[in-house]
């Protein structure tokens, strides 16, 4: 038996060396993204020096510089001053500046959450309802019609950007909350009817027509007994349905300016003075990415299946 | 079962399946094949979204007739096609290898498999943003890295037009290289102990299992993960706006990004609703071949 031996069962040493080049693989790769969260707790002197500096004495001023905005003022004018109450104004004051206000970041975050949770709401609950018919029933053209809901994800969304936009402006939703999250749903019904129909076709219909049997209707079979079976397949869903939201930037730079716009075309334009505020981008980089990294560890057994909407599942 | 059913008070069965589907139904038609209609029909036309009073007059296939005719877009074509090319051919080879080498169990797999998927879930408008730190000429950490191993001196990734192109590529690689990988090692997991050890009898090679079983039954997953890459590359616009929004110049003008100049900065709405429809047919196109090809390999 011990001769037979499959790529997966490698000898000691190809095993050890395939090792090392993942995780020196993994150590470069994960760089670009440790190097950004890093220099969000550089000062923003330390992050402009040459050569890159790699220890450095942490600062909050990219955090502080995430959250207000600031002027510059004359050295007379901030002498002229009560000394400053908290931490955060003394490190802005030390910087020969004042604090004048918060800056745009949280709104624009709540945004992303509001809208992202109000999306991914929508699409998984639209999206279970339609799943479960084409799992279930016998729909007319179904093959036509579950390629026809994917097929809206080959559209460029510049495409369909400018009609959307003239149809939201006459219909009142540009720049809108409820207008981004129509928007959005639409955008993850595709991807979110394709992965719940896979997860349903898992679920076997036995366990609905025991519950028939005893007296439940296809509605309440669906609720109490489809709907709590495929709570995983739900999850995970839901989860990709948010990380599009999430990271989606296209829509929201062309659709959205000032009430609705979410964070990933605001994060750009909080450079700052001279451009050179890359602490506070740092910032505003890490607390937007740290949820989606969470949610991939969360998600890692079913990557795979929402990445390819459930064409390869494993 | 089907005459028990039947009896079953409530709704019938093909009630609830049309109640079920239509809002889903609606939606997509309303927010995604309405909106391409209205395109294709702006395409006919003349017609400006920023003059709202201006006489909207129909123009036949002018704007197809101008777009198929212009150099420019031509060039466009071409950055699109070396992006998209460049980036399919690195990331077919170095997230086969990288599936490759997980394939070979060892302890904390799966841990290594989440930290190198991290940067394809992250966002791609924030990731350029970020990568434009990382390449500047001066502070950036790419610069530095690259220096380090072999003295070029200053350069400018972002803003020198021979190495724009490849700026792109790299971030892109790097984003989603993981993407083939995971479904690479799918595609490996997939494949039966049982067909190694009847080459093992055969005294077959290493090579020649790895050409003859590897490859093989790895090739139809790699075509689909290329599938998905190459259509999303051919729309890309989030990650090039953000890092080098099209230049310098244009020498990193990708189809997407001249369409948004074309539609919202000059507001030519009929001429870029033209052009979208175009792009959408390539795409569709390509895509429904290599669909063919795909399958006919995969009966093989």
């Amino acid at each position: 038996m011990d001769t037979s031996r499959s790529p997966s069962e490698a000898s000691g040493f190809s095993r050890k060396l395939a090792a090392t080049i993942i995780i020196v693989y993994m150590v470069v790769t994960l760089i670009p993204i440790s190097w950004m969260v890093a220099t969000s707790f550089k000062s923003v002197d330390s992050a402009i020096s040459y050569p890159p500096e790699v220890f450095f004495e942490p600062s909050l001023e990219g955090y502080v510089n995430l959250f207000t905005n600031r002027s510059r003022q004359p050295k007379d004018y901030l002498d002229s001053l009560p000394p400053p109450d908290t931490w955060y104004e003394e490190l802005v004051r030390s910087r020969e500046m004042v604090i004048t206000g918060p800056s745009k970041f949280l709104p624009r975050y709540s945004n992303s959450l509001i809208i992202g949770f109000g999306a991914t709401f929508f699409s998984v609950f639209l999206g279970s309802l339609a799943a479960y018919a084409l799992s279930r029933f016998k729909v007319p053209l179904k093959d036509d019609l579950l390629f026809f809901i994917l097929s809206t994800r080959m559209f460029p969304p510049i495409a369909v950007a400018v009609p959307i936009f003239i149809m939201y402006r006459k219909l009142g939703l540009g720049d809108t909350h409820v207008g981004m999250i129509i928007l959005y749903t639409v955008v993850n019904l595709s991807l979110s009817v394709w992965l719940l129909k896979g997860f349903m076709d898992e679920i076997p219909r036995e366990y609905e027509e025991a519950a028939m049997i005893d007296g439940y209707s296809r509605m309440q079979a669906f609720f109490k007994v489809v709907l709590p079976q495929a709570t995983t397949g739900i999850a995970a869903t839901a989860i990709f349905c948010m990380i599009f939201s999430w990271n989606e930037y296209a829509f929201a730079v062309l659709l959205t300016q000032f009430n609705a716009q979410t964070a990933p075309p605001f994060i750009p334009t909080i450079i700052g003075e001279g451009g050179l505020d890359w602490p506070a981008i740092g910032a505003g980089t890490t607390l937007f990415l740290i949820p989606v990294m969470i949610f991939t560890v969360v998600l890692r057994k079913h990557l795979l299946r929402g990445i390819t909407f459930g064409a390869v599942r494993k | 079962m089907k005459s028990a059913a039947k009896k079953f008070k409530g709704l019938s069965d093909k009630a609830i399946a049309w109640i079920f589907i239509a809002p889903t139904l609606i939606l997509l038609l309303a927010i995604n094949i309405y909106p391409l209609i209205y395109a294709i029909r702006m395409s006919f036309t003349n017609f400006y979204a920023n003059k709202i009073g201006r006489e909207v007059k129909f123009v036949g296939l002018k704007n197809y007739k101008k777009i198929l005719g212009k150099e420019e877009i031509w060039e466009k074509m071409q950055i699109t096609a070396h992006f998209v090319c460049w980036t399919l051919v690195l990331q077919a080879l170095i997230g086969l290898g990288l599936a490759l080498l997980l394939n070979k169990k060892f302890k904390g797999n799966e841990l290594l498999t989440t930290l190198i998927v991290l940067p394809m879930m992250l966002s791609p408008a924030v990731v350029g943003v970020f990568w434009t730190y990382l390449y500047n000429p001066q502070v950036g950490l790419f610069n530095y890295v690259v220096n380090f191993f072999y003295d070029f001196g200053i350069f400018d990734m972002i803003g020198s037009s021979t190495l724009a192109p490849w700026s792109i590529v790299i971030v892109d690689t790097w984003m989603w290289t993981p993407f083939t990988m995971l479904i690479c090692l799918a595609g490996l997991r997939s494949i039966p102990n049982y067909l190694y050890e009847a080459a093992e009898v055969d005294r077959a090679s290493k090579w020649q299992q790895f050409i003859h079983i590897t490859l093989p039954s790895v090739l139809p997953f790699l075509l689909l993960a290329l599938l998905f890459r190459g259509i999303e590359n051919f729309k890309m616009f989030d990650l090039v706006a953000e890092l080098t929004s099209g230049g310098p110049g244009s020498a990193t003008e990708l189809a997407s990004i001249n369409l948004k100049r074309e539609a919202f900065e000059k507001w030519k709405t009929g001429y870029s609703s033209a052009f979208a429809v175009i792009l959408f047919v390539t795409i569709f196109g390509f895509g429904n071949v290599y669909v063919k090809v795909m399958n006919k390999i995969k009966d093989r």
